[in-house]
């Protein structure tokens, strides 16, 4: 291969993978919160992304919406729809004390009431898009090649991931998640609402859904099969050690590089397979993942 | 020993025989000397019933024609509906129902390939003769069975082998990029794809995606790295459309042919792309014999409005497969003749083994062979500028064929 050759592919290689990374950091981010606050992996994270972005798509596309009521409307509806769901869903199986799986079960039967629905409006029938938040246009950084909406994407991930960071480290508010997630009793007794906190947890989740639908789907077309993108994200989350912000943004870049230089230097068909072999290095060698702290044992 | 009653057993055991031989005849599944029941199946709802529900109805109006014409050697087609909704169980259902409960004397059904597989082995059991609607499903057509007929749209190997020929025949393409998926219809394109290259003595340089690919700028910066003089995409729409936008980003401006699994809607195509300038140089594949639309095609859109006044109606019909139901519903009609009025379902098999026809709807001829189950090997292609398409001349065949493997 020529020096050339390899100096293009290792510079659009990262650049397009930094791009495909925030995709999946994003909802990596949307998934750690959650898990953090709740102990519930959601599995409906990738139809929430899937009903926002054709929430989206009817705003805008089909209602003719112009953009500044069409986003924040989108963005408002999905914090209000996960809220609701955490509250009325949630809340009723977790009264019922089953064992916490149930909760998870929960959230798979969001997803699959969310693709249903949207499978019924007949719009998931092929792919679809709407116009992007961005202009047309590229900016060439050495070989390297960027579109505005890949740079916004970008950083619209470390923007929320920073926002989120501070949230948590530096907020009342933050606090008192933070606080729900190490020991809900506890809490509880301090004066922490617990339903308002996992309510208003579900909602950000929610939002950052839809901020993330409404930036990706001009880019990777929306199917009603979208969601399935949310593998990816888990594996970004598992990779950060899933319970740290920043590390869901750099397990989401990782994955997205490693997919891309592993297409170009391997094979193309080995581009799916490269992020589990990722995780299944991280967990033999670093079990917590990159960035969730050092084996903790308590006694209980 | 001959005894006086041996004339009288003779009698009793040719009259037995007789008695078992002519309802033989008789009770030829779905026959009667007035009429012949017909299974038609597709998807009447759910998420693929684009694919299908108005395939099914060009079928259906091409058989009301027929009957309307005074029917097939005195006998008028009836027809027995199923919903398969392109679900592989929901598919086998139906052709179970179809054969046992309603007694068709054959099945002429299924618009979705992985659910036409899932049938193949039920139809082969049963004996009963299958034309397939509008499914490619090179999974149920090789190796060849006896009583199964398809790809009347145009098999996965003919698209791969019919694409490179215009790649070389029309582009003068040397060295070929071709853009596939790592699965099982993937693999079946590449095939004839390979063989077509290779005969054409051109070079083939191959990258195989996963269908839910979201990023594809690896594969198709090798591909500009070597030097490809055109891009064949034989994706499915979602990557086909995130392809031509990197292509677009990434300074590709080699010609880029759509395979035509690759175009669901082309003016969704051209939203999703988004620019203009990413179509200056894209052809997409059609299997018609012309563009839809057009003066040639005209009569199959004609009939369609004047069979169904309240659907043609409707913004989204006729659907976009709608004309691919009525190639199959043809070449029934056509073996349902050829096999005359003394009708079985192995005469009706060896009429359509026979087939050799221009239905004036495809791109090539509809031909059946003693080894061959897929009907349609050409496509024609178009140049498409994101709005406007124009037919490029010529129809171009895949040479593909099985050799037993």
């Amino acid at each position: 291969m020529e020096l050339e050759v390899l100096s293009l592919f290792l510079q659009q290689g990262i650049a397009s993978g930094l791009v495909t990374g925030s995709i999946y950091a994003l909802l990596a981010l949307a998934i750690v919160i959650v898990f953090r606050t709740t102990d519930v992996a959601n599995f409906a994270e990738g139809e929430v992304y899937m009903a926002s972005a054709y929430l989206a798509f009817f705003l805008i596309a089909i209602v003719s919406m112009p953009f500044w009521i069409a986003v924040p409307a989108t963005v408002f509806a999905v914090l209000i729809g996960a809220s609701l769901f955490q509250r009325v869903v949630l809340t009723q199986v977790a009264a019922a004390k089953g064992v916490s799986v149930n909760l998870v079960i929960a959230t798979l039967g969001l997803s699959y009431v969310l693709k249903g629905i949207v499978r019924a409006t007949g719009f998931g029938d092929t792919p679809r898009s709407f116009p992007s938040v961005m202009g047309e246009g590229s900016v060439t950084l050495g070989s390297a090649s960027l579109t505005y909406l890949d740079l916004t994407i970008l950083g619209a991930a470390l923007a929320i991931m920073a926002v989120f960071f501070w949230m948590f480290n530096y907020t009342k508010i933050g606090r008192a998640m933070r606080a729900v997630g190490m020991n809900r009793r506890a809490s509880q007794l301090v004066g922490i609402n617990l339903g308002h906190v996992q309510m208003l947890v579900w909602g950000l989740s929610g939002a950052i859904s839809a901020v993330a639908a409404i930036l990706i789907a001009p880019k990777l077309l929306m199917t009603a099969d979208m969601g399935v993108v949310v593998t990816l994200a888990f594996a970004a989350a598992i990779i950060g050690g899933f319970t740290s912000l920043p590390g869901a943004v750099v397990g989401g870049f990782i994955i997205g590089i490693t997919e891309n230089l592993v297409g170009l230097f391997v094979s193309s068909r080995a581009i799916n397979v490269a992020p589990f072999v990722v995780i299944m290095l991280v967990l033999i060698f670093m079990p917590q993942g990159l960035f969730g702290g050092k084996v903790r044992v308590r006694k209980v | 020993m001959l005894t006086r009653r041996t004339p009288l057993r003779a009698a009793a055991v040719a009259a037995l025989l007789s008695m078992f031989a002519a309802p033989a005849l008789a009770q030829e599944p779905g026959l009667t000397p007035t009429s012949i029941k017909i299974g038609l199946f597709g998807p009447l709802s759910g998420p693929s019933m684009s694919y299908g529900f108005d395939v099914m109805n060009a079928a259906r109006m091409y058989y009301d024609k027929i009957n309307a014409e005074g029917g097939i050697h005195g006998r008028k087609i009836e027809l027995s509906v199923q919903d398969d909704r392109c679900n592989a169980n929901d598919l086998v259902a139906a052709v179970k129902k179809l054969v046992e409960q309603d007694q068709v004397f054959l099945l002429n059904g299924a618009s979705c390939s992985a659910a036409a597989v899932a049938g193949k082995d039920y139809v082969v059991r049963s004996g009963v003769p299958w034309l397939m609607l509008n499914a490619s499903a090179d999974g149920a057509l090789y190796p060849p069975q006896p009583n199964i007929f398809g790809a009347f749209s145009i098999s996965q190997r003919a698209m791969g082998g019919s694409i490179v020929e215009f790649a070389v025949k029309q582009l003068n393409a040397k060295k070929i990029g071709y853009i596939n998926h790592d699965d099982a219809y993937g693999a079946w394109n590449l095939e004839a794809a390979q063989f077509q290259a290779k005969d054409n003595k051109v070079d083939l340089v191959v990258e195989s995606v996963n269908p839910n690919i979201s990023d594809v700028t690896a594969p198709l910066l090798k591909l500009r790295a070597a030097n490809v003089d055109v891009l064949l995409i034989a994706t499915y729409a979602r990557p086909a459309q995130l392809i031509l936008k990197k292509a677009y980003e990434l300074g590709f401006t080699k010609p880029q042919v759509l395979a035509v699994n690759a175009i669901a809607n082309v003016q969704q195509l051209s939203e999703n792309v988004g620019s203009k300038d990413a179509f200056k140089n894209v052809y997409i594949q059609e299997v018609l014999a012309d563009k839809p639309g057009s003066e040639k095609l005209k009569w199959v859109y004609d009939m369609y409005k004047t069979s169904y006044p309240d659907l043609a109606s409707k913004p989204d019909h006729p659907q976009v497969y709608m004309p691919y139901g009525i190639p199959s519903a043809m070449a029934v009609v056509k073996a349902l003749q050829d096999a005359g009025p003394d009708l079985t379902r192995a005469k009706f098999i060896e009429a359509a083994k026979k087939l050799n026809f221009d239905s004036g709807v495809m791109a090539g001829p509809i031909a059946f062979g003693e080894n061959e189950r897929a009907a349609q090997k050409a496509s024609i292609f178009l140049k498409f500028d994101g709005a406007e398409m124009t037919r490029v001349p010529g129809a171009f065949a895949s040479r593909w064929t099985y050799q037993g493997q």
